[in-house]
């Protein structure tokens, strides 16, 4: 009850100054308003990067010319390596025996169009027979394309959803004329939609054969090559034969670098992990600076309270109240004034990233570790700044504290 | 004998000038006696009362309560002591301004750690006691003067204290609410308790059976009022 009862004070004087206690807590609402945004979007980026990179990519690795670069001094040397060829790529079906799939793959940007519509900036693939498990494409209607369509160079293509619906609105697509730049083609197939990802529509693209593409498109240039392995445990054995292959087939000698690059999921995540990681710190340093003022303005609140009231600390002393009662009384007045402002953050840090996630790409979540994390830092920064205070009322002499006026 | 006084001292440290507020004072009271401490300003009452309600501990010489030492107890202690025997009626109500009537005459009782229905009950009774019945829900700023200090009657009282201490009971209240305050005053003694007055005013002082005089820090006299001053209610006045 005594518990209740400073509860009870301390909601009440949130309420009877509700500017004041909003300014109050602006640096507590702030510190745990942030945390809960980006704990929440990090969160949500987890989810999605595990859902969706790991999963469609999963076992697959990329042999290419250029690999993973860093720096601009890796890529002056990256270019001068040769191009990865469809040679490369075969060489690789054939000698690689824990691969599964052996995808070549290119791509672009081109400009669709039917009739008079056109569409700007949509994505070119050319892609070698097994791309649909690559690519983690399903076909919603008409027909993959196949290996006779890639022997054949055919003009042929499957387009994404969205370029379905923008070139022929509700009629059927299968079977119809597209000119992909300059180059009369023909839909077989549209695939299943997939959303979002970072923003960049995926079902935004048409997709050729891969020797089509390089007939029409790239004569001249490097493709790179997707493995996928037969399963997680022999990633690294294909990777390894591989990477035997390529180096065998640039006649390089041991110790020599590679001249070519092979990424796999595991890069990107640790690339992904190295950014949300620096994301991370930023945060935990501008909450920090926030929970400080935020704290410092809760104890300055506090000791103004305590300097208010000293009459009404003399009157409970006097009928009995001990050290430890008044104590108590303000502790728990200055966590519930920081738990509210932790609360107030958590909706406001929580609101802001399901309206982010909402009207944005971004996806959010907010997690029950989040919210649990935002109620502890704000009860922390009640307990501790509220103490200085709590403990100088625990302290005035009651003869004195009935005295003051 | 409840309270035994020896020979109490009280000094303050001054700047390097040492003032002694209470300077040898013997004083016994029996249960159940009725006792003003009058005095003017300086006389060194306002010390006596603080130490006899165990808000502040004598320099030297002893103060037994029911036969405790109160000068050797810690802050704690005291504490507990001033919940359970001592019952406080300030000059100024002292009553808190945000709680209501009931949860104001509840608050000794709260850090005597009483259950919360137990609590109520007694509350309430005790108000009821003072008359104050219908007006539980009331804040202070809702009740008149002589009702506030009703209120503050009732807390002194709900932890049935040995000593009821009241400081100025009156000052602040018109001479009609004030007789009223007396009357209750005369009432809780006859009840059973001791009752201390500590005032500065002669017809305050009228009222109690027996009268301490201070001066300088020493008792100046000390007799029983051969013609008590007996306050009755007038009925109507001060429930405005």
């Amino acid at each position: 009850m005594n518990l209740r009862e400073s509860i009870g004070i301390a909601l009440g004087g949130v309420r009877a100054n509700k500017l004041r206690s909003f300014l109050t807590l602006l640096g507590t609402i702030i510190g745990v308003a942030s945390v809960i945004a980006v704990v929440s979007f990090v969160e949500g980026l987890n989810r999605f990067v595990t859902q969706k990179l790991l999963n469609a990519g999963a076992n697959v690795f990329v042999v290419d010319k250029y690999g993973f670069i860093t720096s601009r001094e890796q890529y002056e040397e990256a270019v001068k390596r040769p191009d990865v060829t469809l040679e490369d790529a075969k060489a690789l079906r054939d000698g690689v025996s824990h691969a599964s799939l052996v995808v070549a793959q290119a791509g672009g940007s081109t400009q669709l169009r039917y009739r008079n519509r056109t569409m700007k900036g949509v994505s070119l693939n050319g892609r070698g027979a097994g791309y649909d498990v690559v690519d983690d494409v399903a076909i919603e209607e008409g027909r993959h394309l196949s290996e006779f369509d890639d022997v054949g160079r055919g003009a042929v293509c499957v387009i994404g959803p969205e370029v379905a619906e923008e070139l022929f609105g509700k009629l059927p697509a299968l079977g119809r004329g597209i000119r992909v730049g300059v180059y009369e083609f023909q839909v077989v197939g549209v695939t299943k939609a997939k959303g979002k990802m970072f923003g960049q529509s995926q079902d935004r693209f048409v997709t050729v054969p891969i020797r089509t593409f390089q007939k029409y498109w790239q004569e001249r240039g490097s493709f790179s090559v997707a493995l996928k392995s037969v399963d997680q445990s022999s990633m690294p054995l294909a990777e390894q034969e591989a990477r035997n292959i390529m180096r065998a087939r640039r006649h390089q000698r041991p110790g020599q670098p590679d001249q070519f690059g092979i990424t796999n999921s595991e890069t990107w995540l640790t690339l992904y992990r190295t950014l949300t990681g620096g994301i991370f710190v930023v945060t935990i340093g501008v909450a920090a600076i926030s929970l400080l003022v935020g704290g410092i303005v809760i104890m300055n609140i506090m000791l103004v309270s305590v300097t208010e009231r000293t009459k009404e600390i003399g009157v409970r002393k006097a009928l009995g109240a001990r050290r430890r009662d008044i104590l108590t009384q303000f502790l728990v007045e200055s966590t519930t004034l920081s738990l509210s402002g932790g609360i107030i953050g958590i909706m406001l840090g929580g609101g802001l990233a399901l309206v982010v996630g909402a009207v944005s790409p971004l996806p959010a979540a907010l997690s029950v570790p989040a919210v649990l994390l935002g109620i502890l830092m704000s009860t922390c920064v009640g307990v501790f700044f509220g103490s200085y205070p709590a403990f100088r009322a625990a302290r005035l002499d009651p003869i004195e504290a009935l005295r003051y006026e | 004998m409840l309270i035994q006084i020896r020979d109490l001292h009280r000094t303050y440290q001054v700047g390097d000038q040492e003032v002694r507020a209470l300077d040898g004072v013997d004083l016994d009271i029996e249960q159940n006696e009725y006792v003003a401490v009058m005095g003017p300003s300086g006389s060194g009452k306002s010390t006596l009362m603080n130490i006899l309600g165990c808000l502040d501990t004598p320099s030297r010489g002893s103060y037994r309560l029911k036969d405790q030492e109160i000068g050797k107890m810690s802050d704690d202690e005291l504490a507990r002591i001033r919940n359970q025997e001592i019952g406080f009626v300030f000059q100024t109500f002292n009553l808190l301004a945000r709680a209501d009537a009931l949860h104001n005459v509840e608050l000794p009782l709260v850090y005597a750690g009483m259950k919360h229905e137990e609590r109520r009950q007694r509350a309430r009774e005790s108000l009821a006691l003072v008359g104050l019945a219908d007006r539980m829900k009331h804040k202070p700023n809702e009740l008149s003067g002589g009702q506030r200090q009703r209120v503050a009657i009732a807390r002194a009282l709900v932890n049935r204290p040995s000593i009821i201490l009241a400081d100025e009971p009156t000052g602040n209240l018109d001479s009609h609410t004030g007789a009223e305050i007396m009357a209750a005053f005369e009432g809780i003694w006859k009840h059973g308790n001791t009752v201390i007055l500590v005032t500065h005013e002669a017809d305050i002082a009228e009222h109690a059976r027996r009268v301490v005089r201070m001066k300088d820090g020493r008792i100046e006299s000390d007799h029983v009022n051969p013609h008590p001053r007996i306050a009755v209610a007038t009925g109507g006045g001060g429930s405005e």
